[in-house]
């Protein structure tokens, strides 16, 4: 949950990119690394890998002032897709505010979407989340492979589901700060009315996301 | 089974949080920030402060370089502004200093989080576990409770059967018997008919006689008379006894009254079956017993006999006007061995697997529920016995029977 310290000024919001074994969380957020031109940038923070996967977590801090001062601060953390981690992906879950879930076109990746999805759920609902408000995007990612899903396959299969739908092509950085936009989007209206941000921080949505995003080149 | 809780399971503070915000203070101990600013001083050759917090130390003389490890200062390091690129070296370093504590902290909160995850995980497993246990025990407790209650029915359904049985062959026995009981019945009646006008002829004779007839006696043939009554006495008695033996046999063999474990004389008990069933034989046939019965043999008499009325009694059926019943016996080893053969008309090889089963008959409705040889079967192995049965068409069947002669157990 969104953490507002009133003696820092600082309201802290951790977003996190959930997603399947390899299906390119963190290459999402070294993306979002290069890319982004907020007010504050930090540096991305790996804790540790094996073989090119992620065993912990990956950190990338950015934050801007609101124009009452109040420092917004993301916290924006991959999990472990690896299905043998879970202890460590439900906690890393734990208190978020958001989820891009990162789901790998891939055909052969259907059936792995599926469980992590389902593990998604679970493990929300495990760390007290509500599932049904909170705010989540989905990502459909390596958009450049061959042998994918089509368009028209993903946008049946999840006909009816309620969360905002994009694609990506991570590794060129394609869809990924589409993708940030929409979950940035989606934050806003979550948290902005028990914060005030528009009332007492002057911070509409759209100077939310685009001071979030900063002047992406 | 109740897990501990154990410290490290508990569910973490939000202070102990992984993704929190880290003091400078939680990342250099006060005794390390004081000796690392004494040799970052000793280095520099002025002294150096580190001050925690996100704003920076306020002093228009000194220089404060940022200790920043994402996007908000955690603390300062500050000294004389003379020396402030050698602060924003040291500040770097102190930074990599940090970063590593930072790694190290967050790790290790994360993985305490993350083992406290599992093990939640693994309680809530343990409850499902248990809950699905007593749904199992719960289930298991119920089908035996059904399954006793199924038991008694079956018991309660197989006394009213072997009741129903008894009462049945009863009946068959008593139509045989009915010619037999009537032949005597008839026959004492009809000699006492005759021994009423013998008395009053006797009497006539005894009134002339006291009025003065010397020839009374004579004329009435006297003698005679008298013989021919005491003949028809002895006549009466014997059918008398005869009804009685019969309703002997009958009452020996219903047993109404003895479901219990009893001794019998095997030997008597055969040759009271035979006398009774005799009557129920075809023209001309022959039911004998051979060899030697036992005279002591622990069973329960009711049913025992029940068993071998209804062996016997197909036999009855199965053979022809002079056809011929024998009853084997023997003792060997321990046991009582009986056969009994019959010269019928056999049994169809197709019905010669099911003979044994409930409900299995080749009789018209009416004559038969098909229940013989089923309750013969469980008598016999109740009591540790054995029973089979071989069979050809138009050559007869033969039952084999053997009985302990101590019961086991």
């Amino acid at each position: 949950m969104a953490e507002y310290d009133e003696r820092a000024r600082r309201l802290t919001l951790k977003l996190v990119y959930y997603g399947p074994a390899a299906s390119g969380k963190t290459t999402n957020l070294m993306r979002l690394h290069d890319a982004l031109r907020p007010e504050l940038k930090g540096e991305i923070m790996t804790l540790e890998t094996h073989n090119d996967r992620t065993l912990f977590f990956d950190l990338l801090p950015l934050g801007f002032r609101a124009p009452s001062g109040l420092l917004i601060k993301f916290k924006l953390f991959t999990v472990p897709g690896q299905v043998a981690h879970d202890g460590t992906r439900k906690a890393v879950l734990s208190r978020a505010d958001g989820v891009v879930f990162v789901a790998d076109s891939q055909r052969a990746q259907a059936v792995n979407n599926g469980a992590s999805f389902d593990n998604l759920a679970d493990n929300a609902a495990r760390v007290g989340l509500d599932f049904d408000t909170l705010p989540l995007v989905v990502q459909f990612n390596k958009r450049d492979l061959p042998d994918i899903l089509t368009t028209e396959e993903i946008a049946g299969r999840w006909a009816g589901a309620p969360w905002p739908m994009k694609l990506a092509s991570a590794l060129t950085g394609h869809g990924v700060i589409d993708t940030f936009a929409a979950l940035l989007a989606t934050l806003y209206a979550r948290v902005a009315p028990t914060y005030g941000l528009d009332t007492e921080h002057g911070l509409g949505e759209r100077d939310f996301v685009t001071a979030a995003l900063g002047r992406p080149s | 089974m109740k897990l501990p809780d154990g410290a490290l399971a508990g569910t973490p503070l939000p202070h102990e949080s992984f993704d929190r915000e880290w003091a400078l203070a939680e990342l250099l101990g006060a005794d390390e920030q004081a000796d690392l600013a004494q040799r970052l001083g000793s280095l520099i050759g002025a002294p150096v402060a580190l001050v925690a917090g996100t704003d920076a130390p306020a002093a228009d003389d000194r220089h404060a370089a940022a200790l920043k490890l994402d996007i908000e200062p955690l603390g300062w390091l500050s000294g004389q502004r003379a020396h402030a690129d050698a602060l924003d070296a040291a500040a770097a370093l102190v930074r990599h200093i940090l970063m590593a504590r930072q790694r190290y902290k967050m790790a290790s909160a994360l993985h305490i989080e993350s083992v406290h995850a599992d093990y939640v995980a693994l309680i809530d497993k343990h409850h499902a576990l248990e809950a699905s246990e007593a749904r199992y025990r719960a289930l298991a407790a119920e089908l035996e409770a059904r399954v006793a209650e199924q038991v008694q029915l079956i018991e309660t359904r197989q006394r009213q059967l072997y009741q129903a049985e008894r009462l049945a062959s009863i009946g068959q026995l008593a139509a045989g018997m009915a010619h037999e009981i009537n032949n005597p019945v008839g026959f004492v009646r009809s000699n006492l008919n005759s021994a009423r006008s013998y008395v009053n002829q006797l009497a006539g004779a005894l009134q002339a006689a006291e009025q003065g007839d010397a020839e009374a006696w004579h004329k009435i043939d006297a003698r005679f008379v008298l013989e021919d009554f005491s003949a028809l006495l002895t006549d009466c008695i014997d059918g008398i006894d005869r009804v009685a033996a019969i309703v002997r046999d009958l009452k020996g063999f219903s047993n109404v009254d003895r479901d219990e474990v009893g001794e019998i004389d095997f030997h008597a008990s055969l040759g009271e079956l035979c006398r009774l069933l005799k009557p129920r034989l075809p023209g001309g046939a022959r039911l004998k017993v051979t060899g030697e019965a036992a005279h002591r043999l622990p069973c329960r008499p009711g049913h025992l006999h029940q068993a071998l009325f209804n062996v016997l009694d197909n036999a009855i059926r199965a053979i022809a006007p002079g056809g011929s019943i024998m009853i084997r016996c023997s003792l060997a080893g321990g046991r009582q061995r009986v056969e009994i053969a019959d010269d019928g008309c056999g049994i169809a090889p197709a019905a010669l697997p099911r003979v044994f089963d409930p409900f299995f008959t080749t009789r018209e409705v009416g004559h038969g529920i098909g229940l013989g040889l089923t309750l013969a079967r469980d008598v016999i192995l109740a009591q540790g016995g054995q029973i089979r049965l071989d069979s050809r068409p138009g050559e007869g069947t033969r039952v084999y029977i053997e009985l302990p002669l101590e019961i086991v157990g």
